[in-house]
């Protein structure tokens, strides 16, 4: 059974691009839009990681991350904020929330995503690698 | 006796000097304290001000990153995955360098046009035409987004308004900001006017929606650079600079903009355009 990644991004662009990697690795995408439906989603879709934007319509990323960590049935699903929001603030409240690892979306090219994940999920990363070298 | 009544004229002479002395000195302190006033008003209203760009600038930034993400995003993918992709995934990742690259070209130019403005390099090309066809076809323009949205976009046109001078694209401009703003915050069963009026010697144009609507204390902030209204929960995107372009435009033709509650729901922007 693959792995699910709750991808909640609402720039339709970065999705579908960087997406594309996570398919190809064999993991289950899900996306999620739109901020507010969120939590709901990851009570419902019980996915293995999510990757969680910071600047999102509905509820915002930070937001998201506090209640997830709150409840009881979410508090231990790893989560990755992916954003461009980068200021020190951000970063500590959402490390301080318990963010799983904290990534600047111009930092990371979408061939390298898959070895962060499979990391963090203790996996092996050799899709990563091989993406890196073609 | 004469050197005595001397004596006191000039000591009445002196404290007349005195008292003028101190009625200019005390006129004077009072000047300064209304000065220490002003000064630290002043200094408390630049603070805020400050404070307001200090807010939405970390905003300005990611709203730039955001297209430059996507750029990056997929010329790594087409560079290190070509022979992984299909015809059409190329086709949708060029796409999106395409759409990223206006996006990232339209703020560029949107900072340029209020540095511009702000330094009164701001100037507008001035053709004598008709503005009804420049409101109905940006009503065409948002009419399939306005659907996705199910929010009703109408355009009434007063075919009494005579053509005058004014620049086209920097009117469509102007009515790309404010009607997408109408769309992004109203509500799936609202409603979008979009009005034209002859009115004394001049053009009237209104955009009403049935929004959420802006907030008295939030009004005069509106036309501010970097300021976002807070009528939407989640954290709002943008470059804040919408509004003040709009007003820069509009100004430069020597109309005016404001903003006013669209009863009894929704927010309606007004702007007036000299005619003749």
């Amino acid at each position: 059974m693959p792995k699910k990644i709750l991808f909640v991004e609402d720039d339709e662009g970065f999705f579908n691009i960087f997406s594309v990697p996570l398919k190809m690795k064999g993991y289950d995408v899900v996306h999620v839009p739109d901020g507010s439906a969120a939590v709901e989603k990851v009570i419902t879709e019980k996915p293995d990681l999510v990757l969680l934007d910071i600047v999102l319509p509905g509820m915002s990323g930070l937001d998201i991350l506090k209640e997830l960590r709150e409840r009881e049935e979410t508090s231990v699903v790893k989560i990755i904020m992916l954003t461009n929001f980068g200021n020190d603030d951000n970063v500590a409240k959402a490390m301080d929330y318990g963010s799983d690892d904290y990534l600047m979306k111009y930092n990371i090219v979408p061939s390298e995503l898959p070895d962060k994940i499979a990391s963090l999920l203790g996996e092996d990363a050799e899709f990563g690698v091989k993406m890196m070298e073609s | 006796m004469n050197q005595i009544y001397l004596l006191n004229i000039l000591v009445i002479l002196e404290s007349i000097v005195l008292l003028v002395i101190s009625i200019l000195l005390f006129s004077k302190t009072k000047n300064l304290t209304k000065l220490k006033q002003y000064e630290e008003e002043f200094i408390k209203s630049q603070a805020k001000k400050q404070a307001t760009q200090d807010d939405f600038l970390p905003m300005l930034v990611h709203e730039l990153r955001s297209p430059l993400s996507v750029i990056q995003g997929a010329a790594d993918l087409l560079i290190k995955s070509t022979d992984d992709l299909s015809s059409e995934q190329i086709h949708t990742l060029l796409n999106q360098i395409k759409t990223s690259s206006s996006t990232l070209l339209g703020m560029v130019g949107s900072i340029l046009d209020v540095s511009k403005m702000e330094s009164g390099r701001f100037e507008i090309n001035k053709t004598f035409s008709d503005i009804n066809p420049v409101l109905r076809d940006e009503c065409s323009y948002f009419d399939s987004l306005a659907k996705i949205k199910e929010i009703a976009l109408d355009c009434q046109t007063d075919e009494h308004l005579p053509s005058f001078n004014f620049d086209p694209e920097r009117i469509k401009q102007v009515l790309n900001n404010l009607i997408s703003n109408a769309i992004k915050f109203n509500t799936s069963g609202g409603s979008i006017s979009i009005i034209s009026k002859k009115v004394d010697g001049a053009c009237r144009v209104e955009i009403c929606d049935t929004g959420v609507g802006i907030s008295d204390k939030e009004k005069p902030f509106l036309f501010q650079k970097f300021f976002q209204a807070s009528n939407q929960d989640g954290v709002q995107k943008g470059t804040g600079l919408g509004l003040v372009i709009s007003k820069g435009i509009v100004e430069a033709h020597g109309g005016k903009i404001w903003v006013e509650d669209n009863k009894p729901k929704g927010t309606k922007f007004i702007f007036v355009i000299p005619t003749k």
